[in-house]
């Protein structure tokens, strides 16, 4: 049994595979592990991928690009418009929904947006097919976090329209902390993580917590404006004022060679990743004459200075708008092809100097590698009907502490159960008391608020006629918090074997 | 490290806690999965931790294995590792093919640990050395069972697996007994899963449908390439290697092709021995025969029914016949009677009057005067009614001789007049006769009167219903009926009669009838110019009773022309010309006006037979 991941970018989708136990990506049929989201229409083919990327500068207005934008939007929604106006191919205004009006040879054609991603997915379940060998169907597909219900629904139906069965819409986030397994290994603990996707035209920084092995959304941000295209344009913008005053002639007003310029900067941007530098060549350019030059990291990382702040700008926002610090946060992991970029690394391993930045695996595979992964764990469900793609659950609202004293003999708090812990759930901890005390006592409080500083007490716990012995005695405390967040507390002395035990109501 | 208690500090709750709160999550995940899992079966957390350290002691006892000792052990040969039992070597003889792949390797670790040479040396005892050790036996056992292969190989031989088949006397006995320990035994052998269980007694005829089924295609996993008499490894070299596996293939085939037969023997016995079967069996007959009798008396109550139903009908309509010819006897009878009553009376009037005229001397004074009246007075006995003679001999009887005279007369006048009558239509009925004779010339007994308007519209439908048309005459009988005005209807057979007595006529006579029919339909469209569409079947007809010669078509010629019309399409260059040549006797323009009358004629024809269709449908 196998599953597929799907994911269905702005610029470019991508498959992974879960069988036998692990998730990869695999290739198309050109040899890319991940596929342009670009669907040409010729006189009576259509061409999805690479083939039709490449053939854009001649078939501009009959290329549909990016059309996950426009994809479940009405055609007055500011979104779809800002994708009318800057796409190539004509939209038209039918019953209020934008269609494409594609132009082939004789007849008009009408093609609406869902259509395009059909096809887009159907050469995502080819491409799954022919690496398998055999035929599947089983997918979970992921959508951004911002996406609405009825976008994630139209995503849903032309994934079922190209002969998929869903097995859930999961969120870019989650998929790419799913890839990295975080919390899957033990149920317990509570980490904040931070997902940066960078994709190829828009910035999406999360920040997520994880309790019991579970994801959380605790804020989110995405520019749309901020993407890997517009490095390339800097580029791009760059290349062509050099062939300006190399050659004295502007090209940016011809698009065609603009269209060709971008290509190669998109080339050399790509190459700058892993090469101190890069060679642009553009076969005539314009009017015949060749364009040849060389650029280097450094020019790069200088032309896109400001676009890199900007790119990293969100992240502190956020924190501050959970209020938490770059200390809390625990893991980031990177996504999205443009966060390979080795200057954006480096700037956000300096924002958070003691977090490990995870990119192990290829940035732009993050996602769909998740996706499988979710699959595979769906796979083995005999049912996994789930009607909503998100749900609510019972949650431990405060921190559940008990005061010790450090090694100076001074006071401090140690978590027992941390908020946000999914009820109903059980915790155990071994505590230690010196073991020379014939009575020890638990307090046991809670947070106020975010900050665990001040507290309130909840209970206290008092173990007495403990005998003496020369090493610690071991208090096994299992904590246990019902779905209404009613509280019970079983503290043993395991060398005698007492117990004692409180219930905490909760507060009506 | 926690804080000692304070004197007087107890166990207390000293608040109350915050209310849980709700918060989404994201879909993901397996703890997310077993989250759901708990939610929806509604266990608590450590309900299902405690599940889990259930299945986890499981396996803790699984792993607790109970080793026989194999007695033999210390004598085994390793020489003739082939013929050990390894199950018994590992001390795995009570599982045997059911011991897992965990609890081989506990053994043969256990087995290690007791057995191994370096242990028993440090023991004190002799080894010997190099192979010839019983370790070796050992090793080969685990060996053979780690592989999944040469483990399958070996289970398939198994020298404890009892092969037997029982006979049919022992089945035929008790069923159940005998053959479900067998079924069960060889049921290991089959790659597939739901092994269908032979059942009891009672069990469904679906049931048991489904074990036999199971056991006639019975897939089996049974190989023999342990019992291979040489070794492939032993050969020198490749021929030899060569001609080893084809020994060992034909005798695994070979050993195949029994187990094969074995059990299907063993599932032939059972089916023939299965009770139940032959229970099915009767039961299917039984309810076959019981289907077919309902059957039979369902038909049998039918004809019956029909023949009641045929023979009521019959007495009715004798019966009915009995009285109407009763009646009808009986209606003679009267008839009879009052014939006879009024013979007699009109006998007696005329006597009356014979002698009545006899008196009076016949009214007349010569001889020859009253043989006259005599004749006159037998010419009115004969002709007068009963009633008019009653009257006749009443005026005479109560009148003198001059009335009667009178009367007598005036009756004689009159029956001279009618009888002059008589003569006369009947002389003007043998002409009329004779005439519509001529007119119609014996058409076809008695038919019904063929006006000008209708010969024409014959004419035109013949015309148009060439010989050959399917069903002609009554597709002609229709369109007749169609278009008259009288409103006579024509049938076939009419049609057919006044069509030929058509044909009989001379070509004057249609010339005739057509120039009628033209002056005819002049008067009545006076004002509409001749050239219209109507004219133009007419004027054909016309144009074939001018001219004999090109008017009459044979088949024959008719039958060149379609091939010559077939042969030279639309495009060839001088069609015309060539389509002459190819019929004898005719003109390049007789074949364009032949075709041209041929086209009109199938226009018209689909068109009167698309009404007759549609007339049919209705």
């Amino acid at each position: 049994m196998a599953a597929i991941g799907v994911h269905f970018g702005y610029t470019c989708a991508c498959v992974a595979i879960f069988k036998d136990g692990r998730a990869d990506v695999v290739a198309n049929d050109a040899g890319d592990r991940v596929t342009p989201v670009v669907v040409a229409y010729r006189d009576k083919e259509q061409i999805v991928g690479i083939a039709a990327k490449q053939g854009r500068i001649r078939n501009a207005a009959n290329t549909v690009v990016k059309v996950k934008q426009i994809l479940g939007r009405s055609f007055d929604d500011p979104e779809a418009q800002k994708h009318i106006t800057e796409s190539k191919c004509t939209v038209i205004n039918k019953d209020n929904k934008p269609k494409y009006e594609i132009d082939t040879g004789e007849v008009t054609k009408i093609v609406s947006p869902d259509e395009v991603a059909k096809l887009v997915f159907h050469k995502m379940k080819e491409t799954a097919q022919s690496a398998l060998g055999s035929d599947i169907t089983d997918a979970v597909i992921t959508v951004p976090f911002e996406f609405g219900e009825i976008q994630k629904n139209a995503l849903r139906q032309a994934a079922e329209g190209a002969g998929f069965s869903v097995l859930r819409l999961i969120h870019e986030p989650s998929a790419a902390l799913l890839a990295y397994g975080i919390g899957q290994d033990t149920p317990t603990g509570k980490s904040h993580v931070l997902v940066y996707k960078l994709g190829g035209t828009s910035l999406t920084v999360t920040i997520m917590e994880v309790n019991s092995g579970m994801y959380r959304v605790l804020a989110t941000h995405t520019d749309h404006s901020t993407g890997g295209e517009s490095f390339t344009h800097a580029l791009a913008q760059y290349l062509a004022s050099e062939f300006k005053r190399s050659f004295k002639h502007d090209v940016t007003g011809n698009p065609r060679a603009m269209m060709k310029l971008m290509n190669s900067a998109d080339v050399a941007k790509h190459t700058l990743s892993t090469l101190g530098s890069s060679n642009c060549f553009v076969d005539s350019l314009y009017d015949g004459m060749d364009f040849d030059c060389s650029v280097s990291r450094a020019r790069f990382e200088l032309l896109c200075a400001s676009l890199f702040n900007k790119s990293i700008q969100p992240i502190k926002t956020l924190l501050e708008q959970v209020g938490l610090s770059t200390s809390d946060v625990s893991k980031v992991v990177l996504c999205g092809g443009s966060a390979r970029i080795p200057k954006l690394q480096q700037m956000i391993q300096d924002l958070f100097p003691d977090v490990e930045l995870l990119s192990s695996i290829t940035p732009d595979e993050v996602i769909p590698v998740g996706a499988a992964i979710e699959a595979g764990i769906l796979l083995g469900r005999d049912c996994s009907s789930l009607d909503v793609d998100s749900i609510t659950v019972d949650c431990c609202a405060r921190d559940i502490l008990v005061k010790e004293a450090d090694d100076t003999g001074a006071d401090m708090y140690t978590v027992l159960f941390p908020s946000g812990t999914p009820l109903p759930a059980r915790r155990q901890h071994t505590l230690q008391g010196p073991g020379s005390l014939s009575s020890i006592c638990l307090e046991l409080y809670q947070s106020q608020g975010h900050n665990s500083t001040p507290q309130e007490k909840l209970a206290q716990i008092v173990l007495n006629n403990l005998e003496p012995k020369e090493d610690n005695h071991d208090i096994v405390t299992v904590v246990t918090m019902k779905r209404d967040g009613s509280l019970h507390v079983t503290c043993t002395e395991q060398g005698s074997g007492k117990s004692e035990a409180v219930t905490v109501a909760v507060a009506s | 490290m926690l804080k000692e208690a304070v004197d007087g500090q107890v166990t207390v709750v000293c608040n109350t806690i915050a209310a849980s709160v709700q918060f989404q999550v994201e879909p993901v995940g397996r703890w997310f999965e077993a989250f759901l899992k708990r939610r929806d079966r509604n266990v608590s957390a450590s309900f299902q931790e405690l599940e889990e350290e259930e299945e986890l002691s499981e396996e803790s006892e699984d792993e607790e294995l109970q080793l026989e000792e194999y007695p033999m052990l210390k004598t085994l040969d390793p020489k003739d590792w082939k013929n050990q039992d390894h199950y018994a070597v590992l001390g795995l003889a009570h599982m045997r093919y059911k011991a897992t792949q965990k609890q081989i390797k506990a053994a043969h670790k256990a087995m290690v640990l007791k057995h191994h040479p370096d242990k028993r040396k440090a023991a004190g005892e002799q080894i010997v050395e190099g192979d010839n050790d019983y370790f070796t036996c050992i090793t080969k056992a685990i060996e053979i069972l780690s592989d999944p292969v040469k483990r399958r190989a070996f289970d398939s031989v198994d020298p404890t697996f009892d092969n037997a088949v029982p006979s049919k006397g022992e089945g035929k006995e008790n069923f159940c007994e005998v053959f479900t320990p067998v079924f069960e035994r060889n049921s290991r052998w089959t790659s597939k899963k739901h092994i269908p269980k032979l059942g009891t007694m009672d069990s469904s005829f679906e049931e048991v449908d489904n074990f036999y089924s199971f056991w006639y295609n019975f897939d089996s996993w049974r190989e023999f390439s342990y019992l291979d008499e040489e070794e492939k490894e032993k050969a020198e070299c490749r021929d030899e290697r060569r001609w080893i596996e084809k020994q060992n293939r034909a005798s695994r085939a070979q050993r195949k092709k029994e187990e094969m037969n074995r059990i299907r023997t063993l599932v032939d016995t059972a089916y023939s021995c299965d009770p139940r079967i032959k229970k099915f069996k009767e039961e299917e007959k039984a309810r076959k025969e019981s289907e077919k009798k309902a059957k039979m008396e369902a038909k049998r109550r039918e004809q019956e029914e029909k023949e009641r139903a045929k023979q009521a009908e019959l007495d009715a309509a004798r019966l009915a016949k009995e009285k109407e010819d009763e009646e009808a006897k009986q209606a003679a009878l009267q008839a009879k009677k009052e014939k006879e009553i009024q013979k007699k009376a009109i006998k007696k009037e005329r006597q009356k009057l014979r002698t009545t005229c006899k008196n009076w001397n016949y009214f007349a004074d010569s001889e020859a005067e009253s043989v006259k009246m005599m004749e006159e007075v037998e010419k009115l006995c004969d002709r007068l009614e009963l009633v008019s003679l009653q009257s006749l001999n009443e005026v005479l009887a109560s009148g003198t001789k001059e009335d009667s005279k009178a009367a007598v007369e005036k009756q004689v006048q009159e029956v001279n007049a009618q009888l002059q009558k008589e003569k006369e239509a009947e002389v003007q009925a043998r002409q009329a006769a004779r005439s519509s004779e001529q007119a119609s010339s014996g058409s076809g007994g008695g038919s019904k009167g063929w006006n000008e308007e209708e010969l024409q519209l014959l004419i035109k439908a013949v015309n148009l219903f060439p010989a050959g048309t399917n069903a002609r005459w009554e597709v002609i009988a229709n369109y007749m009926n169609l278009h008259s005005t009288s409103g006579i209807k024509r049938n076939a057979k009419d049609v057919i009669n006044k069509a030929k007595n058509l044909q009989k006529l001379d070509p004057h006579q249609k010339d005739e009838i057509n120039k009628k029919a033209f002056e005819k339909f002049k008067k009545e469209h006076a004002a509409v110019p001749a050239t219209v569409d109507n004219a133009v079947p007419s004027e054909r007809f016309d144009a074939s009773g001018a001219e004999a010669n090109t008017a009459s078509w044979t088949t024959e010629e008719q039958k060149l022309l379609e091939q010559a019309l077939k042969t030279f399409p639309v495009s060839t260059p001088e069609r015309w010309e060539k389509i002459a040549a190819v019929v004898p006797g005719r003109t390049k323009k007789d074949c364009m006006k032949r075709y041209k009358e041929l086209v009109e004629m199938v226009k018209a024809k689909k068109a009167a037979q698309e009404q007759v269709a549609a007339k049919s449908k209705k």
